[in-house]
């Protein structure tokens, strides 16, 4: 098959979208620095690590939330810091906290991510165009 | 008594055996049950509560007796099955075996990585993924991960793991990257350059369901996991003076304390202890 014939796959239409949403992620990242500059006083800015942003076609978004009492059946102890909720088009990505501070969801479970943003897109790196289970077999 | 082999020196009969038997497992509902099980038991080492599958120190008996669960399940349907292992650092062509039409099916087309060959193949109707990260039933794999390529572990990067005489080290988690065996082929790193190791590495290399929380849906995960636990024995061999460790329950004084399971602390949800998996010849032997 040559490489004119061939069919678009969806990773050629996700590496199409990424060009875009990097655009789009970058200008989120960037607006409320802009905008705050010139206020004397800024409201007050979302908790750190919060994000909302589209990305290849999806929205993501993620934040803070109080601390969450963790898995193992009759095991169960406070986690040691708060923990974080993301999801993909409104649906939860379950997210865990390594030792080290990193981020490993649901969808990347042999690898962590330095933020929950890293690790939201990655998510969607992997997942493209598929939605979220809403069933739950983790205990968390 | 039985014998595992290398999963390249089964023929086709043993082939159809074990493809069989796993079908059939699936079919009763019960497979389902150890994807739910590997999945709830999947604890991260910056969370609370007890670890006993990963990024602890019973990474290896936690899973020897998982296998040897499923084992029984795949030996009730047929009992001259037992399970195969992958030497991923040997058999890399993405082609052969165990990738063979007759044995796990190929890797997953571009796109949507979907699974179009072998037993498995969500077309044959025999293998939907129900217990799933995402909504597709269809059994899902991406080779080397394309997109962005990861290889599969060497020769010498799994000797390097082995080569240790440690077998694990405080703080006995997923960032014990100072010594021991255990995280050395577990694969956990820390830092953003690192690159993940072995175990980890080969499940981000299978791609699909692999690199989840579903990971056992796709059969390799027990050809894989079986490998592991014959690295085990094979470091057993190797380092004749060196043991299990914690060999005793730790301190309340360490942050691990209660956290992860000691020689002779039972293993959830079996209450088996460490020291009663030490000696695999118990149950079986390894092919080599």
């Amino acid at each position: 098959m040559s490489p004119r014939t061939a069919p678009v796959t969806r990773r050629d239409m996700m590496r199409a979208a990424l060009t875009t949403a990097v655009v789009v992620g970058t200008s989120a990242a960037v607006a409320p620095i802009v905008l705050a500059d010139p206020a004397p006083a800024p409201a007050p800015a979302a908790p750190r690590g919060t994000f909302d942003e589209v990305y290849r076609g999806r929205r993501i978004q993620g934040g803070p939330v109080p601390v969450r009492y963790a898995s193992a059946r009759g095991a169960a102890a406070p986690a040691s810091g708060p923990g974080v909720e993301i999801s993909i088009d409104g649906r939860p990505l379950h997210v865990m906290r390594r030792a080290d501070g990193s981020y490993l969801s649901l969808v990347n479970h042999y690898r962590s991510f330095p933020t929950p943003l890293e690790a939201a897109r990655a998510a969607v790196d992997e997942i493209g165009t598929a939605q979220l289970s809403t069933a739950s077999f983790h205990h968390h | 008594m039985y014998t595992r082999k290398n999963q390249k020196d089964l023929d086709p009969d043993e082939r159809a055996r074990f493809v069989g038997a796993v079908l059939e497992v699936k079919r009763r509902g019960v497979y389902d049950e150890f994807v739910r099980l590997h999945g709830r038991y999947f604890v991260s080492d910056g969370e609370g509560g007890q670890r006993v599958g990963h990024m602890s120190p019973s990474f290896f008996p936690w899973h020897r007796q998982y296998l040897l669960e499923f084992e029984r399940a795949l030996q009730q349907v047929d009992p001259a099955v037992t399970l195969p292992y992958w030497d991923w650092t040997v058999d890399q062509a993405p082609s052969s075996s165990p990738w063979t039409d007759d044995f796990l099916g190929g890797d997953g087309r571009p796109g949507d990585h979907r699974v179009m060959t072998g037993p498995f193949a969500f077309d044959g109707g025999n293998w939907p993924v129900d217990v799933g990260v995402t909504e597709e039933k269809y059994l899902m794999r991406s080779f080397g991960r394309p997109a962005d390529p990861v290889a599969l572990p060497t020769p010498a990067e799994l000797e390097w793991a082995i080569g240790d005489p440690v077998y694990d080290s405080a703080p006995w988690d997923s960032t014990s990257t100072t010594a021991g065996f255990r995280n050395k082929v577990e694969g956990w790193t820390v830092g953003e350059q690192e690159g993940w190791h072995n175990h980890n590495r080969v499940h981000l290399w299978v791609g699909g369901q692999m690199t989840g929380g579903t990971s056992p849906n796709d059969p390799v995960f027990w050809l894989h996991h079986t490998f592991i636990d014959l690295i085990w024995a094979r470091w057993q061999r190797r380092h004749r003076g060196s043991g299990y460790e914690p060999a005793r329950p730790l301190p309340a004084s360490d942050p691990q304390h209660g956290r992860v399971v000691s020689l002779d602390e039972p293993l959830s949800p079996w209450q088996v202890r460490p020291s009663e998996l030490l000696d695999h010849t118990r149950f079986y032997l390894y092919a080599e």
